[in-house]
């Protein structure tokens, strides 16, 4: 176990690593049947939003619970564009602004409240949304929801078209991953854990809570959008049921089962938001909603990390047994230590979540 | 004039279910500082159970009142086996157990009565009485009277009994009250209890008319939050004056602002919330809260 981790740390190995995994991504489309591409589709335009949904919550510790409403909204934006005949980039940039512009709006009242107060508040988001989608039905189709055909493959590309959508999906979920890995490393994520961590010392050391408060929750915003965007390629038809309630919920159980507070524990994420219900369903769909619930309690009780900490309990585990040194496990949302891969590079910050009482 | 009348008694019965729901909010909050989202859920739970009793041939009262007493306990053991774990920790973990909560139980609901929506029947008769010349229906006051009624116990309850007394201790201060050999976890169980056997008065009077689905209260849960919010959370008062102004309000703006309509209604609290949390961030009735460091 210990020449493995040593192995994993080695900077070519990692490398590796990664060009293995791309390669595997880029290649998989072309030789799995269609059904598998479009579960990966759907798992790549979730984790986006479990993603946006981590950065608020798992970073800067915001509960959020209408991170669908901006997924809804992106996807309807892009929709009408595509309807209006807009050049494919501007949807895309319009979908991604729109959203971060409402959620900038929301953020900015929902934040001056401490604690649970942008739960409390964006609880109502999806609540709201459903019949507002419903009322404008110039814009999004009403109950009837609104389709829009763009993400056929090119003749040119000589590709199907699940294996197009494919690749439109992976890119911009992709982007979305590294980025969001480039801001929780810098000196943004660093604030964010502040701010979670304890308020007040954040304001003393020159971090405004409010004003991280409501650039975490943007960025979720718009995170959220660009999964609205994707939503659209892959389905190509959106409606109010798409910004429900319970997939609200649901986006918010997949984030803290996949591992708050950790990038890779958003993609398990989006794996598990697509995944674990297809199986649910198809051995009874009435035990959905129960074993979602299940599923999400036995997780904080036992796993707290979420999935993707299990690796770290099983080392630790394994370790405990050899020197039976004692370790506290106190339950909580946020991983103590981001995951296994990423603690290499991920010192300093490390070393600032240790200190945590 | 009729109409608004009318209006108004209607807005008053629906804003005292979510006062009712609300004052269950506050009170768990006052006792562990947390947000029961699966307050709503529970409150369903609870009117299924009573459902479940009429439908056993019970009359409608005394289904309820078993059904309050079973809640009772549920409340109780939800909180003594599931969030005892979690109300020293992070804040936002406990929230998320009760969004858990709130999946669970909504699901058992659906697992056991399915989705179709179910009749509730009326503890009080659907006639009509004339008041100032406007025809306001018997259930809007009944269901406004049987509120206010519960929450003058709940007050002499809390300023006039020992365990009132104790109550208030533990939501004041947890390990002071512990110090003076008060069985803090107990009173917890019964905070969440009172809590639950409210939702199920809640549940029990709201389902007749929305009849009973697993989701049923998912949008009194939203009022009731916007209650809370508007109320400031340490004011139980200010709570149910919101609840019942959002309850008005959202009746006569379905009516009189045409764009907003029966649909939308539900976007009324939440616009109040904006202008509230803009310009009076504690809430209508809230104190500040000095955070020491």
């Amino acid at each position: 176990m210990n020449r493995f981790s040593t192995l994993m740390r080695n900077r070519w190995v990692q490398l590796g690593l990664v060009v293995v995994v791309a390669a595997l991504l880029l290649y998989a489309p072309l030789v799995l049947p269609v059904f598998a591409n479009q579960t990966l589709i759907r798992i790549g335009v979730y984790a986006v939003a479990v993603l946006g949904l981590n950065l608020i919550m798992g970073y800067a510790g915001q509960v959020n619970l209408g991170q669908i409403f901006f997924v809804g909204l992106g996807a309807y934006v892009a929709a009408y564009g595509v309807n209006q005949d807009w050049n494919i980039l501007v949807v895309f940039i319009a979908s991604l602004v729109v959203p971060g512009v409402v959620g900038l709006l929301i953020a900015l009242a929902a934040a001056r409240l401490g604690g649970l107060a942008i739960a409390m508040v964006t609880i109502a988001l999806p609540i709201v949304g459903v019949p507002l989608a419903k009322r404008l039905s110039d814009f999004t189709g009403g109950s009837q929801g609104t389709s829009a055909r763009f993400s056929s493959a090119p003749d040119w590309t000589g590709l199907y078209n699940d294996q197009w959508q494919y690749y439109i999906v992976l890119v911009v979920a992709a982007a979305a991953f590294i980025l969001a890995r480039n801001l929780v490393r810098g000196k943004y994520g660093r604030a964010f854990t502040i701010v979670r961590e304890n308020e007040a010392v954040a304001s003393s050391m020159g971090i405004s809570p409010y004003r991280y408060k409501v650039l975490a929750f943007t960025i979720a915003s718009i995170f959220g959008g660009a999964s609205g965007f994707l939503y659209l390629v892959a389905v190509q038809y959106t409606s109010p049921e798409t910004l429900s309630f319970p997939h609200s919920i649901g986006l918010v159980i997949a984030m803290v089962i996949g591992g708050a507070g950790s990038i890779a524990g958003s993609l398990i994420g989006g794996a598990y938001y697509v995944l674990v219900p297809q199986l649910t369903n198809a051995i009874d769909p009435s035990f959905t909603a129960i074993s979602q619930g299940v599923i999400l309690l036995a997780v904080l009780f036992l796993l707290p990390g979420g999935l993707v900490s299990l690796p770290r309990v099983i080392r630790r585990l394994t370790r405990r047994r050899t020197t039976r040194s004692p370790q506290g496990d106190s339950p909580q949302t946020t991983p103590a230590e981001p995951p296994p891969a990423d603690a290499a590079q991920e010192g300093p910050e490390n070393t600032e979540r240790q200190i945590r009482p | 004039m009729d109409t608004f009348i009318q209006l108004v008694v209607d807005g008053l019965s629906t804003g005292s279910i979510y006062a009712a729901l609300a004052l269950a909010i506050v009170l768990v909050n006052q006792a562990t500082g947390l947000i029961n989202f699966a307050q709503g859920a529970m409150a369903v739970l609870s009117a299924y159970i009573a459902y479940a009793f009429t439908q056993a041939g019970l009359p409608v009262l005394l289904s309820i009142l078993l059904a309050v007493v079973i809640s009772f306990v549920m409340g109780a053991v939800v909180e003594r086996f599931l969030m005892r774990r979690f109300e020293r920790g992070d804040p936002d973990t406990a929230v998320v157990v009760t969004i858990g909560l709130l999946t669970l139980i909504t699901g058992i609901a659906a697992w056991l009565w399915g989705y179709n929506n179910r009749q509730f029947p009326s503890l009080f008769p659907l006639s009509s009485v004339e008041i100032l010349g406007a025809v306001v229906s018997v259930r809007s006051i009944a269901t406004t009277l049987t509120i206010v009624a519960i929450m003058i116990v709940l007050q002499l309850l809390f300023l006039r009994t020992k365990l009132g007394l104790a109550l208030r201790a533990v939501a004041d201060n947890p390990s002071s009250a512990a110090f003076s050999g008060l069985p803090v976890g107990r009173l917890l169980m019964v905070g969440w209890g009172l809590a639950a056997g409210l939702g199920a008065i809640a549940g029990s009077l709201v389902a007749p008319q929305l009849t009973l689905t697993p989701g049923m209260m998912d949008t009194a849960l939203v009022y009731a939050l916007a209650a809370v919010i508007l109320g400031g959370l340490s004011s139980p008062l200010g709570t149910v004056v919101a609840a019942w102004m959002i309850g008005i309000l959202e009746n006569l703006a379905a009516v009189y602002v045409p764009f907003i309509g029966h649909d939308l209604k539900i976007a009324v609290p939440f616009i109040l919330i904006f202008v509230i949390l803009v310009v009076r961030p504690q809430g209508l009735f809230g104190r500040k809260v000095v955070v020491r460091v």
